[in-house]
């Protein structure tokens, strides 16, 4: 697919994303979501899971069919709806809730050490670098010692052609969804970087659709669950 | 000192229908001290210069928050600026590290996507309302930090006309010209041109008079599709190129455009509803029993549509004719005492209007669902 730029189009109407998508991805979007979730659920048996950006519940409903417990947090309260349908309708596994809530409010929900595990999937796209930054800080806080993170999302592909293509390809589709939508997606820069930089350890990098969109997993340090910083003195504690 | 950088304005409002993004995050305006105010806006690239320069002299804060490159009515509307956008600045700007006080700006045209009392209980930041206008800032900061009455109402003046004229125009004016030429020559483009333009122009320039409701609307578009077809037959003649095959085009051109525009004029002003949204036919409707006279949607609608009455404590409908239904009083609203009722008498209530936004044809993206009460 090479571009997420048509995602904007499809969130412009909630019900119609999920098709969207797999027709873009011709029906490979539902295998990259069963394996972020099992590159998410690997390491605990029944995990608790917080999936940042959920959107309609591709991968908080692949982990859970894998036992997980998820939260599945969005600030669009129209996709949260779908989602919730699509988890009725699938008789999900193990519990999912879902919750309106930015990836920058996952704070004054959670409190430290709350999860064994923290999923992204699109969703570092949508924010600034600075936010980047912030959610990443935070999930490793909301981590349990060991805990693993897995961030998916568009990147620009290493390779003179491959980026040429890209480049290609997502300017045709942008200007069509810009006209549409007035919105757009970007690529996200320096994403294993920046979770290093968090302070994440054993980062593990996987690309596929032409070099455009990779999966980067990693671990939380033993011991940074604790409470450390400005971030826990504002939790309220748990109460999802 | 600086200058406006005049060729990226004329850039930026050509291209106004796309969106301009500037970088997110804290910025200084002079030389703000950790007392100076903090306003709120969207990365709007164009928004972002105007204030800058509509505070030049000033030492404030100017906190940008990503509202996806589009301006702030448009983004809170859309559902592509909420309180969400706004905490995210607050807490990525590190802003409680960064000043001593405790207090936001937010433009009033952000209300009707951005809830106040949510940044309040997230960020510790208690948030007023800014006037409706930039240029009236200057004005407002030095009062103070209080609005008066006459900011908090939508103006929409000649110049900002004109420049919507040119917005929708050009594009129209390209496309109907090229047809024309490709169809019968460059005479025929420039009669299609000037009957374009004449049009669009004319309908921008008459929009406070302009009588759109109900079926009177379609009259209206059609009189100014015929005015301006009229002009491009007198370039015809003018040109020496009257033949039937000429006019014909450039009075089929002519409406074509106009009739494109007319899809939704009156959602492309500040003046007007939309005439393609949801709620085109709802109203807004005061619960009087829920009021407690908290008055937060007094100070957010652009229309001037409601009163405090000051003797019951409650919020009266002073003005229900001049609504626009951006819905920013049904947003606000502590006590979920503002509504919308359609005309079949069906309710939607605040708790659904906060959830759902306008898309793209100015449909809400959730289901309207039954009357509840």
């Amino acid at each position: 697919m090479g571009s997420f730029v048509w995602m904007r189009l499809l969130e412009s109407t909630a019900q119609r994303y999920d098709r969207g998508i797999g027709l873009l991805s011709g029906g490979r979007m539902a295998d990259v979501y069963r394996r972020i979730a099992a590159l998410t659920t690997a390491d605990a048996f029944s995990p608790r899971v917080l999936d940042i950006g959920c959107g309609t519940g591709g991968v908080s409903l692949a982990c859970a069919a894998r036992g997980a417990t998820v939260v599945g947090i969005d600030v669009n309260a129209a996709m949260l709806e779908v989602a919730q349908r699509k988890a009725m309708r699938a008789g999900a596994a193990g519990p999912v809730t879902w919750l309106e809530l930015g990836a920058m409010e996952i704070e004054d929900r959670f409190g430290p050490a709350t999860f064994e595990a923290v999923v992204a999937c699109l969703s570092f796209s949508e924010m600034t670098p600075d936010e980047q930054t912030y959610v990443l800080e935070v999930a490793r806080t909301r981590l349990r010692p060991g805990g693993r993170l897995v961030v998916a999302d568009e990147v620009v592909p290493r390779g003179t052609v491959r980026r040429a293509l890209y480049g290609l390809r997502r300017w045709s589709l942008a200007l069509l969804v810009y006209a549409l939508t007035q919105t757009t997606t970007r690529p996200v820069a320096e994403l294993p970087g920046r979770v290093r930089a968090a302070g994440f350890l054993d980062v593990v990098v996987e690309r596929m659709w032409g070099d455009a969109f990779c999966i980067v997993r990693a671990r939380a340090p033993a011991g940074s669950g604790r409470a450390d910083g400005a971030h826990a003195a504002g939790a309220r504690g748990a109460d999802a | 000192m600086s200058r406006r950088p005049v060729l990226a304005d004329v850039r930026d409002t050509l291209l106004r229908m796309l969106p301009h993004r500037a970088p997110t995050g804290l910025t200084a305006i002079g030389r703000p001290g950790r007392d100076a105010p903090v306003l709120v806006t969207g990365n709007y690239a164009l928004t972002v210069r105007r204030l800058r320069h509509a505070l030049m002299g000033r030492d404030v804060w100017l906190l940008v928050a990503d509202s996806r490159g589009i301006n702030v009515w448009c983004a809170a509307g859309g559902g592509h600026f909420t309180h969400h956008d706004v905490i995210a600045a607050v807490r990525a700007a590190r802003l409680e590290g960064r000043v001593d006080h405790r207090e936001l700006v937010l433009p009033q045209l952000s209300a009707t996507g951005v809830e106040r009392r949510r940044i309040e209980e997230a960020t510790g930041f208690r948030v007023r309302w800014g006037p409706a206008r930039s240029e009236d800032l200057g004005a407002y900061l030095e009062r103070g930090r209080r609005v008066v009455k006459r900011e908090r109402s939508m103006r929409f003046p000649l110049r900002e006309r004109l420049e919507m004229a040119l917005v929708w125009g050009w594009p129209a004016l390209l496309m109907a010209s090229g047809v024309s030429a490709w169809l019968v020559g460059w005479r025929a483009a420039a009669g299609t041109a000037l009957a374009v333009a004449a049009s669009v122009t004319g309908l921008y320039a008459a929009v406070p008079r302009l009588p759109l409701a109900g079926r009177r609307r379609w009259a209206v578009f059609g009189a100014f599709a015929a005015a301006g077809a009229a002009l491009g037959g007198l370039a015809l003649i003018a040109l020496g190129a009257v033949d039937v095959r000429q006019l014909l085009v450039v009075v089929g051109v002519v409406l074509v455009a106009v009739a494109a525009l007319a899809v939704d004029f009156e959602g492309t002003t500040p003046w007007y509803a939309s005439a393609l949204a949801t709620a085109g036919h709802a109203r807004v409707e005061l619960a009087p029993e829920r009021c407690s006279g908290a008055a937060d949607c007094v100070q957010v609608c652009p229309r001037d549509v409601l009163r405090m009455d000051g003797r019951q404590r409650k919020v009266v409908i002073a003005r229900p004719d001049a609504c626009i239904r951006c819905a920013a009083c049904i947003v606000q609203c502590p006590e979920d005492a503002l509504r919308f009722r359609f005309d079949d008498g069906s309710l939607v209530e605040a708790s659904t209007i906060r959830r759902t936004r306008l898309n793209m044809l100015g449909r809400r993206t959730v289901e309207v669902p039954e009357s509840r009460v």
